[in-house]
């Protein structure tokens, strides 16, 4: 197992620059980011040239990649002798690890709370169909599950909006809290209300970004569950359960979830990063200012360090999440074994 | 990157006998019973219909549009008095769906956006099974170190944050249908690449292979026209999903600002536009956001219906 874990990690390292390459080329083919703070007229020229002297862009284009490797990894693994990934060139005088810190915790928020719900929603309804195939509520089912893999997610965004939003003014529009509370009859800041009512305000903005991000999660999740169920519960050792007199719950819960459970880490580990591409739709959909609006802005608008900092930080969940998937797999179920 | 785990999840379990006996001894017969087992399945009838419905619509754009041109501008003589204004009218007898911010005609330009849309979706999603089976069958039946190297580097495009390089590469391209194609290929066609590579892996252990090679067929031969055939089924089932996925990444791509220009008529950037006249004009919104939601429908009713009907044991 260790010998698995540790061969897997190198393999990460050809991967890791490959991708950054790859990245790194494409964001120059944009244009020179350094041209842009030119047009800054609060920027002199030669101060631009000392920053380009700084950061080696004065140098060829594969020297200029080695000093970008070079500055990752340091700042990735001694932040104090970094420079913090590099500079931003659409917020001046931030480093891009400020900025990602800045925004993540919103795009964590609404990851794990949409993935908490995708699975809460999925699981049982997953799992109905399955022991109960071909009834109306596997019909339902399958068409919810239909519903979530083919809806486009912003345009259901908006529509909830209208409906939500405006029609019926139940939720709140878009950001992350309200900036007064009303507090027994006076208006109070929000972040000196009491805590309860921040997390009701919070809740109260993040049920509709929830909704739209795990919309697609939810639909494939279920038929995934459902079909892992199914096999399951065809196999030998069901019906030795159910011979040996166990009841419906135990054949249920501690038989058959737990082996249709395997596939579905696989699953949960692969969709880890896919929730950064979500909320890049759904951010923008609700004005949330997080990573994927920041994603966004760093992309189109040239920002290649705090663009770089970014791609590579969602690769690497995605070579973890795989990673992380591979060894729960072998922890979970026994017949598993990496040599 | 995951090989030995591929091999216990995403590869699909060898064929039984019986499947493998119509594919390789009776291949009309098997199709008949695809199509028998595909006309039992309620959804996938449903799948069929939506698709050929807007097959059709795409087609028959031009009489279907009511002499609306989806280019043209309305200029003010030629709205009704009681509105005065061309742009954003509601819906009415000569412009079903209204018109939009340029008082262009909201209908023929749905008509005319299914062509582009649909033909985004089919193209891009052909060419990447096409680039995926052919990475895949090499892979699969060479093995050694061009298995390793091809499979290394599908390993890293889709390690790759796929929706930000999108963004990127079509900042760079500059939008337009190919370039759009282009970018959708580009990051596209690794899952089928895996998926062919995987049937190929059990594929070329059966008897058939080993004797094509016995009577002195070439490698090409023999991954060419013995063992692409037999991944036909998957291959079809994901092709299917694919325009489904297309059709949404071509949307999501026009709604970040990044899909087909204007004044081409997409389903994606109907929608873009139409979000900020959200509220004065509603009726522009419905329309596109509709169209795609069916039609993604239809394509994933059929796709599911296609691997029911195809290969029952078959896991995509």
């Amino acid at each position: 197992m260790r010998n698995f874990i540790t061969r897997r990690v190198l393999q990460l390292i050809p991967l890791f620059v490959g991708i950054s390459f790859i990245t790194f080329w494409l964001l120059t083919l944009q244009g020179d980011p350094f041209h842009q703070l030119l047009l800054n007229p609060h920027i002199k020229a030669e101060d631009v040239a000392r920053l380009m002297h700084q950061w080696n862009w004065d140098k060829p284009f594969l020297v200029r990649y080695f000093y970008w490797v070079k500055e990752f990894v340091t700042s990735t693994f001694a932040p104090s002798r970094g420079n913090g990934w590099g500079f931003s060139i659409l917020a001046p005088g931030q480093t891009a690890r400020a900025l990602i810190l800045q925004k993540i915790p919103i795009t964590l928020t609404l990851g794990i709370s949409s993935l908490i719900f995708a699975f809460v929603i999925a699981l049982p309804i997953g799992i109905y169909s399955a022991i109960r195939q071909y009834s109306i509520g596997d019909y339902i089912g399958t068409f919810f599950a239909f519903f979530g893999m083919s809806m486009p997610a912003f345009w259901f965004g908006l529509m909830l909006l209208l409906l939500f939003g405006l029609k019926l003014g139940w939720l709140p529009i878009g950001g992350m809290h309200t900036d007064l509370l009303t507090v027994s009859g006076s208006q109070v800041d929000f972040y000196a209300a009491p805590w309860i009512m921040q997390f009701a305000d919070r809740a109260k903005h993040l049920i509709l970004p929830v909704v739209v991000l795990s919309l697609m999660d939810v639909g494939s999740w279920m038929r995934y569950i459902r079909s892992s169920m199914l096999e399951v519960i065809r196999q030998d050792y069901i019906r030795t359960a159910r011979a040996k007199g166990a009841t419906e719950r135990t054949i249920l819960f501690k038989h058959a979830l737990r082996n249709a459970m395997t596939p579905l880490i696989t699953l949960i580990g692969l969709s880890l990063p896919t929730l950064l591409a979500g909320a890049m739709i759904t951010e923008q959909v609700f004005s949330l200012d997080g990573m994927g609006r920041l994603t966004i802005q760093a992309v189109l608008g040239n920002d290649i360090f705090v663009g770089m900092a970014i791609v590579m930080m969602d690769a690497i969940l995605v070579m973890s999440g795989s990673l992380l998937a591979d060894i729960l797999y072998a922890v979970v179920d026994p017949r598993i074994r990496y040599s | 990157m995951a090989d030995e785990m591929n091999k216990n999840a995403t590869m699909p379990e060898p064929m039984n006998d019986e499947f493998l006996q119509t594919t390789t001894t009776q291949s009309a017969s098997m199709w008949s019973a695809v199509f028998r087992r595909l006309h039992r399945n309620k959804m996938a009838i449903v799948g069929l219909v939506i698709v050929i419905l807007v097959v059709l619509m795409a087609v028959l754009a031009k009489p279907l549009s009511m002499g609306n041109d989806p280019y043209y501008m309305l200029n003010v003589n030629e709205a009704p008095v009681e509105i005065g204004r061309p742009e954003l009218m509601p819906p009415m007898r000569s412009h079903p769906l209204g018109t939009d911010e340029l008082a262009r005609d909201a209908w023929s330009r749905l008509l005319y956006g299914a062509r582009v849309s649909l033909f985004i979706g089919i193209v891009a999603s052909f060419l990447c099974i096409v680039i995926g089976t052919v990475v895949g069958v090499i892979s699969g039946y060479f093995g050694g170190w061009v298995d390793i190297l091809a499979m290394r580097f599908t390993d890293m495009m889709l390690c790759i944050p796929s929706l930000v390089l999108m963004v990127i590469l079509s900042a760079i391209l500059k939008g337009g249908v190919f370039q759009l194609i282009l970018v959708i290929v580009t990051f596209g066609w690794m899952s089928s690449a895996r998926l062919v590579r995987g049937q190929v892996l059990s594929l070329k252990e059966q008897e058939y292979v080993e004797s094509a090679r016995a009577i002195g067929a070439s490698g090409w031969r023999i991954m060419f026209s013995h063992l692409l055939p037999n991944t036909m089924a998957p291959i079809i089932v994901s092709f299917s999903m694919s325009i489904s996925g297309t059709i949404i990444h071509e949307a999501s791509l026009s709604f970040l600002g990044l899909g087909i220009p204007q004044p081409i008529p997409s389903w994606g950037n109907m929608l873009t536009n139409s979000q900020n006249y959200m509220f004065s004009a509603p009726w522009l919104i419905w329309w596109p956001g509709l169209a795609i939601f069916v039609t993604v429908l239809g394509f994933n009713f059929l796709g599911d219906g296609l691997r029911d009907a195809l290969d029952p044991r078959l896991k995509l």
